[in-house]
């Protein structure tokens, strides 16, 4: 038996499905674009069959297997959301603004099991704010107990002390059994406690989402004999493992236009610079920072619920290869409009190059103003798998701490670390995982300042 | 303007108080969250001048002291504004007549709503800043000689603090200590007044002028006039463009920074510098100064017209750079010793600098 080196790469896409095989020194050894069927597992295992088709690849010699998914809109309707039971840790304070304040009314209903605002909380700098109330917590199980299929728990200041949360949860375990699902709103999000919430929730609601998608990859891998790690990629376009994911779907709902622009990168080159990615009824554009792409958190929302998660800062355009762009006065139209995205995406960089990829890079003119060269990478039209395939594995932490020089240098000493620690527990090599990115933002109209620092550890898959 | 603030206003008052932030303040969507979810449930609050109120009524000008991003964790509980008013009424001895936002600008103009509605209380249409600024002692009430103190805090839990400062400086040194211990965040009731007292002491119509500003920005989203924005506003616009550089620091307790607009389409080829220390208090062009604090300097994202506070103020950001003009009592002398440009450590001359049309108290 072949010693287990290569690597396949999925994106799961609205019409096509695309896979890639590569070596661990990113070599393409067979890539494969097919139409979609409805039925994911049956579509996977044709992709595994197509790359593997001239034989030269066997199925023994898959080591890891990367996905991507490139979902457009609200949430998925059709496999369901779970409902969630609802709990948040903060009381007596946090009553001004209830769980799912501001959810649309229907999203709402489809969703909660159930709220309840309990005794506890931290303060700022992570001293326990109130005791936490166990009576009340396992009173509101009880209540949710027929209904519920997740459990969502935010506690005040949870991504400083977490302590609360991890209790909390075990005494779901304890009274719901080890099988129900818990989502912990520190592992999710940052501070913002309402944003943070609405993210916890919707990560609840999610979970059939990747189970879905889980027993299709199992079942299709199987099937055709590779037995290989899985992995999905987030919304920052780093991979986690796909056991890991099952606790955190909200982390890989927009993971498709993040992969995009990581398989730009890899396939170009370019580290900084846009990148349009022209699929078949949209086009996003985006930014990479040191081959990475850039986030926001400020205006995030999944199906018109403000979220408090780090998603790439992609803008999309509704057209594609697939849009009616025949005539000539359409398509100026839609040059013109993508001409005002990139330029407004640049903005702090000069001139910078343009990477184009996707099925219908055509789309893209090679005059765009204010950019130096358009480039075309070969594979350009399967970058997403391969962005999936190269991609490395990453978690955060974050925290908050006065600005005294001591204090401040022991707390990122800390965060690089717990972040470091993250990203191995999602599946990156502890030998190979360094910290790429740290953020430090003052906190306003304080007596003595405090800074929230946030760290992103990644490495490879190990 | 409006006889009572319900949520058909709500959304205007909570973007003209965004605008009046001048970059701080604190997040707005929180707060009218907040005070659309307090009208829905105890009802609409009544807007009311000073001059329908009985002369020897009890005004509490009141909103939150602290940190807007700790609050945005530590969520309010929605009964600060009955503790408060428990509290000055056992010092005074007497009931409150009516609320007051003691400073208009940002999450603050619109906090007073929430507790307003919840006590069944009016709010008075007036504020004691005319926009936000850092410091308590930067009022009206403090030029018109109001105490300060007794200053009445509460952290939304069990803990109330009266504080009985020796001045204004005080005032500002005890309470900002006060709210670190009270977990980063806290609200409070300061400079009690009468009616009577208030007439000569606030700067009257700022809640409705607020809304005027909500209106005249339009809906989130739909402000597509972006180069009429300064017309429409009553105020100066002073560039159009895009944020090529941001800088920010925090030393003793306050972020200070700055950040450089260069110009786009008619302003293209022009860079205007914002000197920011929570709020932007200098816009500088070609070496000029185009507008100084204690005029309101706002930055809007110009595709939406959003307010753009200082903590969010990005690279690559396409946005217009408006000035309003101060309230009058702002370009007194007293008004200058305390909030004008050497108050911030800016050495520069307050008569030229000043926008024309200002308006308030005069």
């Amino acid at each position: 038996m072949a010693s287990a080196e290569l690597q396949l790469g999925f994106d799961v896409g609205g019409t096509h499905l695309d896979a890639v095989v590569m070596d661990r020194r990113g070599r393409l050894l067979a890539k494969a674009k097919l139409g979609v069927t409805g039925r994911l597992r049956d579509d996977l295992g044709a992709a595994v069959r197509a790359v593997g088709a001239n034989g030269s690849i066997g199925p023994d010699e898959i080591a890891r297997v990367m996905l991507c998914t490139h979902r457009r809109g609200a949430l998925p309707a059709e496999q369901g959301l779970k409902r969630v039971g609802v709990l948040r840790i903060g009381s007596p304070l946090t009553h001004a603004l209830p769980p799912l304040s501001a959810w649309p009314d229907e999203l709402r209903s489809r969703v909660s099991a159930g709220e309840a605002v309990v005794r506890g909380g931290a303060e700022y700098d992570g001293r326990p704010a109130a005791a936490l109330d166990e009576d009340d917590i396992v009173r509101f199980l009880g209540e949710v107990a027929a209904d519920a299929e997740s459990i969502a728990i935010t506690s005040v200041f949870s991504p400083v002390a977490p302590e609360q949360e991890l209790a909390a949860a075990e005494l779901v375990r304890r009274e719901l059994g080890p099988t129900m699902h818990v989502s912990l709103s520190h592992e999710i999000g940052s501070v913002g406690l309402l944003e943070r919430e609405n993210a916890t929730v919707l990560n609840g609601a999610l979970v059939g989402v990747v189970e879905g998608l889980a027993a299709a990859l199992d079942d299709a891998l199987e099937a055709e004999g590779v037995h290989a790690e899985t992995f999905v990629t987030q919304n920052d376009g780093t991979l986690m493992l796909l056991q890991h994911a099952r606790r955190f779907p909200v982390l890989t709902i927009g993971s498709g236009p993040a992969s995009g622009m990581r398989g730009a990168a890899f396939l170009s080159g370019v580290e900084d610079g846009l990148v349009v990615d022209v699929g078949g009824s949209h086009t996003d554009v985006g930014v990479l920072v040191s081959g990475f792409p850039r986030e926001t958190a400020d205006r995030a929302r999944i199906a018109g619920v403000r979220v408090a998660l780090w998603m790439p800062d992609v803008r999309t355009l509704s057209f594609g290869g697939g849009s009616p762009l025949a005539e000539e006065a359409a398509l100026a139209r839609a040059h013109e409009a993508l001409a005002d995205r990139v330029d407004r995406a640049k903005a702090e960089l000069q001139s910078p190059p343009l990477v184009a990829v996707g099925g219908a890079d055509v789309l893209v003119p090679d005059d765009l103003p204010g950019v130096s060269e358009v480039i075309r990478p070969p594979d350009r039209e399967v970058a997403s798998a391969i962005g999936a395939a190269m991609a490395p594995v990453s978690a955060h932490a974050e925290c908050i701490c006065s600005s005294r020089p001591d204090r401040r240098l022991a707390a990122l000493d800390d965060v690089r670390a717990s972040a470091c620690a993250q990203a191995v527990h999602a599946g990156a090599d502890p030998a190979a995982v360094s910290v790429v990115q740290v953020q430090e933002v003052p906190l306003n109209y304080l007596a003595e300042p405090a800074i929230r620092i946030r760290a992103k550890a990644a490495g490879p898959a190990g | 303007m409006p006889e009572r603030l319900d949520a058909s206003n709500l959304p205007a008052l909570a973007r003209g108080c965004a605008l009046l932030g001048a970059g701080g303040g604190g997040d707005t969507e929180l707060a009218l969250l907040m005070a659309l979810r307090a009208v829905e449930e105890s009802g609409t609050v009544p807007l009311v001048p000073l001059g329908e109120l009985p002369d020897d009524g009890l005004v509490m000008p009141c909103g939150s002291i602290g940190s807007p991003a700790v609050a945005t964790e530590r969520l309010w509980s929605g009964d600060e504004g009955l503790v408060l008013r428990h509290t000055v009424e056992a010092i005074r001895a007497e009931r409150v007549c009516a609320l007051m936002c003691f400073q208009a600008g940002g999450a603050n103009g619109l906090l007073p709503v929430t507790w307003a509605s919840r006590l069944g209380l009016p709010l008075v249409d007036a504020d004691g800043m005319g926009r936000a600024f850092p410091k308590l002692q930067q009022a009206a009430m403090h030029l018109a000689g109001i105490a300060a103190g007794p200053l009445v805090l509460t952290d939304g839990r069990a803990n109330t603090l009266v504080l009985r400062p020796a001045d204004g400086d005080w005032a500002e040194r005890l309470a900002r200590g006060a709210a670190r211990t009270l977990g980063g965040v806290c609200a409070g009731a300061l400079y009690l007044m009468t009616v009577k007292e208030a007439r000569a002491a606030v700067i009257e119509g700022s809640i409705s002028h607020a809304v005027g500003l909500g209106e005249a920005l339009g809906a989130p989203g739909q402000a597509e006039q972006r180069s009429t924005f300064g017309d429409v506003l009553g105020g100066e616009m002073l560039m159009l463009g895009k944020v090529v550089e941001v800088q920010r620091r925090a030393d003793d307790g306050f972020v200070r920074g700055s950040a450089t607009v260069a110009g786009t389409a008619e302003y293209e080829g022009r860079e205007l510098r914002l000197e920011l220390q929570n709020e932007f208090l200098l816009a500088i062009e070609d070496g000029v100064v185009r507008a100084a604090v204690p005029d309101v300097i706002s930055v809007l994202a110009s595709d939406t017209g959003d307010p753009v506070s200082t903590e969010q103020l990005a690279y690559g950001e396409r946005v217009a750079v408006l000035a309003l003009p101060a309230p009058e009592v702002w370009w007194s002398e007293p008004g200058l010793s305390v909030s004008g440009p050497r108050a911030f450590g800016y050495d520069l001359e307050p008569s030229e600098i000043r926008l024309e049309g200002s308006r308030g108290v005069r």
